[in-house]
């Protein structure tokens, strides 16, 4: 693990060329250009808060900016996550015609999406700002939080690369599991609304069923430490961000070894 | 260890294997593999169907020199570049690279079809092991190279294919690598370009760098390579001086056709299979076989060169024992390997030594060197393998092959 992040450190130009090459490729020949960055979440939101805010009449306050909390860094997670698995697979022209550190590749979508998120922070504030509910010094814990979902987003994007390579299945069966994630994650809800279980044997309090939803999905208790930073001006709880983050650490290990191990065979079945 | 620094690339004992990937009956999804595990099948104890495609090479290449790599179609020549590069990772042997490598085995890695030539440069640049600031100070050499003109600016999606294949050669050859690994591209362009392309690849050479380069331009070979390998189903079959290695290929080659024109089959039907061998094989006890094969010409000399008006004798020297029946063959291939023609023989029985002579009042061919190809078979046996010699012929057609028995005459009507 330390190796690869070593040697992604040694490429970091190629990275950030890459990286950068990426961010202008992607609004390169349309007529919006960069405002896409901004026009894409804001659609998306629009369309939930219809559904969840109008029609289905949601009790959370503010809900637009409470959604688009989540909405934001769960794009981030998920377009790593999807555009991660194919990186490998979909680069046969730089893997097969030139030496290259395949490990690059999969980090620069999540570097990518990163940098992304980042640009649309300003609208979510402005956002914020039409509530009249501006950012408090909890902003601070913005960077751990961030370390935590890059780390783990970058985990998973090593992992999913590498066996997308032998097993093209992946990214579909991928693409699926995301949009199911999606909903079991707390981006359209809030965990403090969860009730009390009660049935298939199981007897659990509101509290008690919360922490299953945190402790089970990592991305659920990153998804909840933003909410804390951005809308109730919290400190996050720690503990299942440091779960998580204990999770990611293993989760590096694991891929940057997987990913280790079948990096000779790239060149040869992409 | 090459302590003295001698030799740019040390390889030793390299094999490759690639592991054939299309398994007809299981295809490998994750589907199949999951419908294994949950109906609990084991799995089917098949040998991994492997293809070597390199089967041991040892190979030295000294600092400083043009080393060319001939064969045919799938005998590992691109494998093997591959393998230097550091594309593929060898199935076991060593590779040892001195130096900073530059590979032009795929113009344009990387080049993205929106962005402009000039930012293609900055990121094909990085990706071929440049810095950030190398590549920015040689960004206005490599334009001036490429001579793009105002296109510099375009996206790289409105160039031509030859624009395209310049800007990428002159990324690529101003990387400034101590070792130039070319794969069959020098043809870049117009003409004024490949003329251009050459001089650069002159300039490499005499500038002391190391190139590896696979061409079938078996003339660049001759001309351009100190040395030259020859590789031959996964093995090196010939290192050495150029003209030596090239001219056996060329044997071999031509043999192969030979014997398809006989059997039906050869070695050339299939991709990657070793040629035969050329070397005359053992006089096994019971033989029919020729010792010598010569030329002559009507003198009865054997001049270096024969004139395409004059005329030549072929000698077949024959031993044969028991006595057997006895069929000669002569036949003659021009230098890129074509058959032009082929005469036989019915010698009927025969004991013992002696020589049989072909002659040819009239040579008729055009300039040029051509293979005379001598055989001797008794019926029912499988060909042997021909005894050779060189015919060069000079006086003749500048062009072709034939310089035919012919008179100009000009009629005035008027």
């Amino acid at each position: 693990m330390i190796r690869n992040l070593k040697e992604l450190y040694q490429y970091r130009a190629l990275l950030w060329a890459l990286t950068a090459r990426e961010l202008k490729a992607r609004y390169r020949a349309s007529v919006l250009g960069f405002f896409w960055t901004f026009l894409n979440p804001t659609l998306n939101m629009l369309v939930y808060v219809l559904v969840f805010g109008v029609i289905m009449a949601t009790t959370v306050e503010r809900y637009p900016f409470f959604l688009f909390c989540g909405l934001l860094p769960w794009v981030f997670f998920a377009s790593s996550v999807m555009g991660g698995t194919t990186s490998v697979s979909d680069r046969k022209d730089l893997l097969t015609k030139v030496r290259f550190p395949a490990q690059v590749l999969p980090a620069t979508v999540v570097a990518t999406n990163l940098v992304n998120f980042l640009l649309s922070l300003p609208l979510l504030f402005l956002l914020g700002a039409m509530y009249r509910d501006w950012p408090t010094w909890h902003l601070l814990f913005l960077v751990p939080v961030l370390v935590v979902q890059t780390f783990f987003t970058l985990g998973v994007t090593y992992l999913l690369s590498a066996l997308n390579v032998a097993f093209r299945d992946l990214q579909h069966i991928v693409a699926n599991l995301v949009q199911m994630l999606f909903f079991l994650t707390p981006v359209l809800w809030n965990v403090e609304t969860i009730p009390p279980v009660k049935r298939w044997g199981l007897d659990l309090t509101a509290e008690q069923a919360r922490d299953v939803v945190l402790y089970a999905n990592p991305m659920a208790a990153v998804m909840n430490a933003w909410r804390d930073i951005f809308y109730r001006h919290e400190v996050p709880a720690w503990q299942p961000l440091a779960a998580v983050a204990g999770i990611s650490l293993v989760l590096m290990w694991i891929s940057s070894g997987v990913f280790e191990r079948r990096r000779e065979e790239f060149a040869e079945l992409v | 260890m090459s302590a003295d620094g001698q030799d740019a690339i040390v390889i030793r004992g390299l094999v490759k294997s690639f592991k054939k990937t299309s398994r007809r009956k299981e295809i490998t999804t994750l589907k199949s593999e999951l419908v294994r595990a949950l109906t609990f099948q084991k799995r089917e104890a098949e040998p991994p169907q492997l293809i070597q495609a390199l089967r041991g090479i040892d190979l030295r290449i000294p600092r400083g020199k043009t080393v060319g790599i001939v064969g045919r179609n799938g005998s590992g020549k691109s494998t093997l570049l591959k393998l230097v590069t550091g594309i593929y990772t060898p199935t076991s042997g060593t590779i040892e690279v001195h130096g900073r490598i530059s590979a032009l085995l795929e113009l344009g890695a990387g080049f993205h079809p929106d962005f402009t030539g000039r930012e293609n440069i900055l990121i094909n640049g990085i990706i071929l092991g440049m810095s950030r600031a190398e590549v920015k100070a040689r960004v206005e050499q490599i334009i001036e190279y490429a001579e793009l003109g105002d296109f510099i600016d375009e996206p790289v999606r409105t160039y031509s294919s030859g624009m395209f294949m310049r800007l990428a050669f002159a990324v690529a050859t101003h990387v400034d690598p101590e070792i130039l690994i070319i794969d069959e591209i020098l043809s870049v362009g117009d003409e004024h370009f490949a003329r251009k392309s050459y001089a650069k690849m002159n300039e490499f050479r005499h500038g002391g760098k190391t190139i590896l380069l696979v061409t079938h331009g078996l003339s660049t070979v001759e001309t351009w390579c100190d040395l030259a390998a020859w590789i031959d189903g996964g093995r090196i079959r010939m290192f050495g001086e150029p003209r030596q290695v090239v001219a056996e290929y060329r044997r071999a080659i031509a043999a192969a056709e030979a014997e398809a024109e006989k059997t039906g089959t050869s070695a050339l039907s299939a991709p990657g299979l070793a040629l035969p061998q050329t070397a005359p094989a053992a006089a096994p006890a019971v033989s029919t076989r020729l010792t010598a094969v010569r030329l002559q010409d009507v003198a009865g000399a054997a001049p270096a060169t024969f004139t395409a008006e004059g005329g030549v004798t072929v000698l077949l020297d024959y031993d044969v024992s028991p006595r057997a029946l006895a069929r000669f063959g002569v036949d003659v291939m021009s230098a890129d390997g074509r058959l032009v023609f082929s005469l036989g023989h019915d010698a009927g029985e025969l004991e013992g030594k002696g020589t049989v002579r072909l002659s040819l009042p009239r040579l008729g061919l055009a300039d040029g060197v051509y293979e005379v190809l001598g055989t001797i078979t008794r019926p029912g046996d499988p060909p042997a393998p021909p005894h050779r010699v060189a015919l060069s012929v000079t006086g003749g057609a500048k062009a072709g092959v034939l310089r035919p028995v012919h008179e100009w005459k000009v009629e005035r009507s008027s």
